[in-house]
């Protein structure tokens, strides 16, 4: 059976989330727009859904729309606010995940000025920058992630509102990767808008939330039908809601546990990688996700690493899987400062509630064997190594 | 309600084949090719992606397209958004005119209206009276500056189906791009994009037995149709459509559609026949209507509108039936808002029969005796809402189907009143004394008819049109006025609304009660005693 190490990138779905989801597979299967009773069927479910989705969020369930995904969610975010203000100033740290960066387009195309907040080495986000950039005025909206999804780097969150709510703008954080691994509450979080996603938490893909503070007017994303409050259109993804539902209420029953279980195997992984030489471990100085690990091997191309892990059957990923194989470094690196050789030969590990300790030794004995700790010469084994040193 | 409704609303959506389900359960948990499509670092990745590629190539051969030309979408309503607003934004340039139809699905017109309020010209084309585009209007709005006409195949709520190839033809001839709504076409009558020389088409699988939450939009190849992405972030489908890809549901669509592929044509036969058996059924009631055209039609639609029914009570009544059905009174998308489809009102029915409509969709798994039993009981329950309202006069018995249980939307009271109404006998003497009243803001008519000897009432019935908790309080009302003094009664809304329990949003239909019987008082006193009244 090969490792699974990349459950930043997506993960299995959970057999109690399957089982939840498995008569909206069959039986249950109505439009819940629909007024007979197949539809209220769907429609109830949904709701049960919502409530679930909710408790995890810190929110309320009025609060909660759901969306494709993560990606959508955060697209909503950001378009759906300024959609119906006066163009102004839309800050976004540079270490965000493509879905809110690439954003950028279609906010200067509709006139909009966006200025990316710059990382410190630790992984965090300049607060300092982000004071003077507030301080030249006209922004509208702010966006941060809770935590990267590289790094693992949480984000001085309450911070960020304090300083984004001196100003008087709304502030949107991208929640993916926080929710479920960290005890993190939209209500206390001071942000306006935050985005989730389900198949990061052993919930099915296709489905994910935006929670909207009520007092905001957005712009909806998706027109037609009225469906979630007239903010987001189209025949909702029953199964996928209901299966959110159920890993929503999973992930946070099993949260301290589950933090817990990744965080050991974390220490146990990099304690190992401490001993192989001149290794890099990322944002290690900082509060990070308990299950995540990004470092670098020097002197190694990190697609060349994979490709050979790969070939050992350990499947780790150089950052998000969203840019992977685009053969470039990773914009979170290069952001907090991080030279382009150790930026390419970036690995991260991300543990799930199932991997083993037993793993972690395999993984590390594997990585040693590659690394040249073997009777063979580490470019007999795998070709397109870039020796940096 | 423990018997399972028969499911006639396909179109609002379909259930996912066992087999297609099948499929999707191996792409899920952990001993299986769970992985993110994009991580293309390992095998859980590539298995995936893999799977999606497949699945592409299933989608691209049901319509014709090459497997590039398909970008995977969260559903049509996605598709359409991203047709229009992606076509809008690339080809700005050329023009600010967009043309398309009032009978459009909501994610057609409410995207259109998006774009009105962002500076787009629309034009909005009305059908004829059988639902069809007509070439002439199309050719008199269409000009140079049109960027994109978009115009769906089969529409929802009528099955009516428009002549794509001639749009097309037309649309080409002045530049224009043509998308098309496909969403009820594609799996039921035979679509090729090559063939039809379309630019975008939009798919939905949860229509088509697969699952719901993914769909696809058609974008051609050659010559090539630019489109500005609408979600970003990634770069997925070739930059198109960022997020990750819902594996399961992807390979479900593309499972789905490889069954069409061989089966579409036997079940398009099948379940054609069974819509015309429904309706040689349904037409023997007098008074119905079939709501567009009986011969561009998809074969699993049938549209009737009901005179003399209001389409609230007929609704529920179909609902609340021992054996109830599922139907709808139009597209689900606008089920909740309760207003008369625009659809049919497009076509040119009233807003009354518009109301009173039915649209019955039907599908893989219906049978001959759903049919059958479809026919018969919509056939009392029309005769039954027929003989209580004053506006016919029917005397025949009727057999009503048994009303059975609760209905979530009445309360109780509302609800066991209105099946007692239902299942009431005719039984008046002629020289009942009768007042007949309908209300401001209402359609609702009330005639309430009143035996009475020696100052007392010994017997009173009311015939009602209207909705569910008219119907209730009508029968509410006999109720409580048998055996009464005529000196000294009254009654006020307030106190129905209280002893029935009538939602606050249903206060029209007491206050018609109310007047109905301060009517018949007032007539009574003003003529010196009823007694003498009820004669003449």
């Amino acid at each position: 059976m090969p490792i699974y190490f990349d459950h930043n990138a997506t993960t299995s779905i959970d057999a109690i989330v399957l089982e939840a989801m498995q008569p909206f597979l069959s039986g249950t299967f109505g439009n819940p727009s629909s007024l007979h009773r197949f539809g209220r069927d769907a429609r109830a479910a949904i709701d049960r859904a919502r409530e679930k989705v909710a408790v995890l969020a810190g929110a309320h369930a009025g609060q909660v729309v759901f969306t494709s995904g993560g990606t959508e969610a955060n697209n909503m975010a950001v378009k759906g606010v300024t959609g119906l203000m006066k163009p102004g100033r839309v800050l976004i740290s540079a270490i965000e995940h493509p879905s809110v960066l690439e954003v950028e387009d279609a906010l200067l195309a509709r006139g909009w000025q966006v200025d990316f907040i710059p990382a410190k080495a630790n992984g965090q986000i300049d607060l300092d920058a982000l004071r003077v950039m507030i301080e030249a005025g006209d922004v509208c909206l702010v966006s941060v992630m809770v935590v990267n999804n590289e790094t693992g780097v949480v984000q001085a969150i309450n911070e960020v509102a304090e300083i984004v709510k001196s100003a008087g703008a709304l502030f949107h954080c991208d929640a993916v990767q926080a929710a479920g691994k960290l005890d993190f509450r939209f209500i206390d979080s001071g942000a306006h808008l935050m985005s989730l996603s389900s198949h990061k938490i052993y919930g099915p893909k296709g489905v994910g939330a935006l929670i909207i503070d009520k007092s905001l007017d957005i712009e909806p994303l998706l027109h037609g039908g009225g469906h979630e409050r007239g903010l987001r259109a189209g025949t909702e993804n029953m199964p996928a809601i209901v299966g959110f539902g159920a890993a929503a209420e999973l992930a946070e029953k099993s949260l301290s546990e589950r933090a817990a279980h990744c965080s050991a195997l974390r220490t146990q992984l990099e304690n190992g990688l401490a001993v192989l030489p001149g290794i890099q471990i990322f944002g290690q100085d900082s509060e990070r996700l308990p299950n995540t690990s990004q470092f670098s091997v020097p002197g190694y191309d990190g697609e060349s690493l994979l490709m050979a892990l790969d070939r050992e059957g350990i499947a780790v990923s150089s950052g998000s899987a969203c840019s992977s194989g685009k053969g470039e470094p990773s914009h979170v690196l290069l952001a907090m400062g991080i030279e382009e050789a150790a930026a390419r030969g970036a690995i991260r590990v991300s543990f799930g509630k199932d991997n083993t300790s037993q793993e972690v030794d395999e993984f590390l004995t594997v990585l040693g064997r590659l690394l040249g700790h073997s009777e063979q010469p580490l470019a007999d084994r795998f070709s397109g190594v870039m020796g940096h040193s | 309600m423990s018997t399972r409704p028969i499911y006639l609303d396909y179109a609002a959506t379909t259930p996912i084949d066992p087999r297609v389900a099948e499929v999707m359960s191996q792409y899920l948990t952990a001993d299986q090719d769970f992985g993110n499509a994009a991580s293309m670092q390992h095998d859980y990745g590539r298995a995936a992606h893999a799977a999606v590629e497949e699945a592409r190539e299933q989608v691209a051969n049901l319509i014709g397209a090459e497997p590039a030309e398909i970008v995977w979408t969260s559903g049509a309503t996605e598709s359409n958004n991203l047709a229009i607003k992606g076509v809008a934004e690339s080809y700005a340039d050329r023009g600010r005119h967009i043309i398309s139809m009032k009978t459009e699905h909501k994610s057609v017109v409410d995207t259109l209206r998006y774009m009105e309020q962002q500076g787009w010209r629309v034009t909005w084309l009305m059908p004829d009276d059988q639902g069809r585009l007509s070439l002439e209007e199309l050719k008199k709005a269409i000009s140079d500056d049109t960027v994109l006409v978009s115009i769906m195949m089969v529409n929802n709520e009528t099955g009516v189906i428009q002549d794509i190839r001639l749009i097309a033809e037309m649309a080409h001839a002045h530049g224009a791009l043509l998308h098309v709504d496909a969403a009820q076409a594609v799996g039921k009558i035979p679509v090729n994009v090559k063939m039809l020389d379309l630019d975008l088409l939009s798919i939905s699988a949860h229509k088509l037995y697969g699952p719901k939450g993914v769909g696809a939009l058609y974008v051609r190849r050659q010559p090539r149709v630019r489109l500005l992405p609408q979600m970003h972030g990634g770069g997925h489908e070739r930059g198109m459509r960022s997020g990750t890809l819902p594996v399961h549901q992807i390979v479900g669509m593309g499972k789905a559609c490889a069954l069409l592929g061989e089966e579409f044509g036997n079940e398009a036969v099948r379940i054609s026949k069974l819509r015309d058996q429904l309706w040689q059924g349904i037409s023997l009631l007098p008074d119905v209507f079939r709501n567009g055209s009986d011969k561009e039609v998809a074969p699993g639609i049938l549209n009737i509108s009901f005179g003399g029914v209001d389409g609230e009570a007929l609704h529920a009544g179909l609902s609340g039936m021992s054996l109830p059905i599922a139907i709808s009174s139009g597209s689900a998308c606008t089920a909740a808002s309760q207003e008369a489809s625009y659809v049919l009102r497009a076509l040119g029915r009233d807003d009354e029969l518009a109301y009173a409509s039915v649209r019955f969709s039907l599908g893989r798994w219906t049978t001959d005796s759903e049919i059958y039993a479809v026919v018969e009981a919509l056939t009392e329950l029309v005769n039954a809402l027929r003989r209580q309202s004053p506006k016919w006069d029917i005397q025949t018995e009727c057999r009503l189907p048994e009303m059975s249980g609760t209905h979530a939307q009445y309360s109780d009271a509302v609800w066991q009143n209105f099946v007692k109404g239902l299942n009431t006998a005719w039984e008046m003497p002629e020289t009942a004394f009768k007042v007949i009243c309908n209300t401001p803001g209402s359609r609702a008519v009330m005639k309430l008819v009143v035996l009475v000897e020696q100052e007392v009432i010994v017997s009173a019935q009311c015939q009602v049109f209207g909705c569910v908790t008219a119907i209730a309080v009508g029968a509410w009302l006999s109720a409580w006025l048998k055996g009464r003094q005529v000196a000294g009664l009254d009654l006020s809304a307030a106190e129905i609304e209280q002893a029935l329990s009538v939602a606050p949003v249903k206060r029209h239909c007491t206050l018609l009660a109310e007047d109905a019987l301060r009517m018949f008082l007032q007539v009574g006193r003003q003529s010196n005693g009823i007694d003498q009244l009820v004669a003449s």
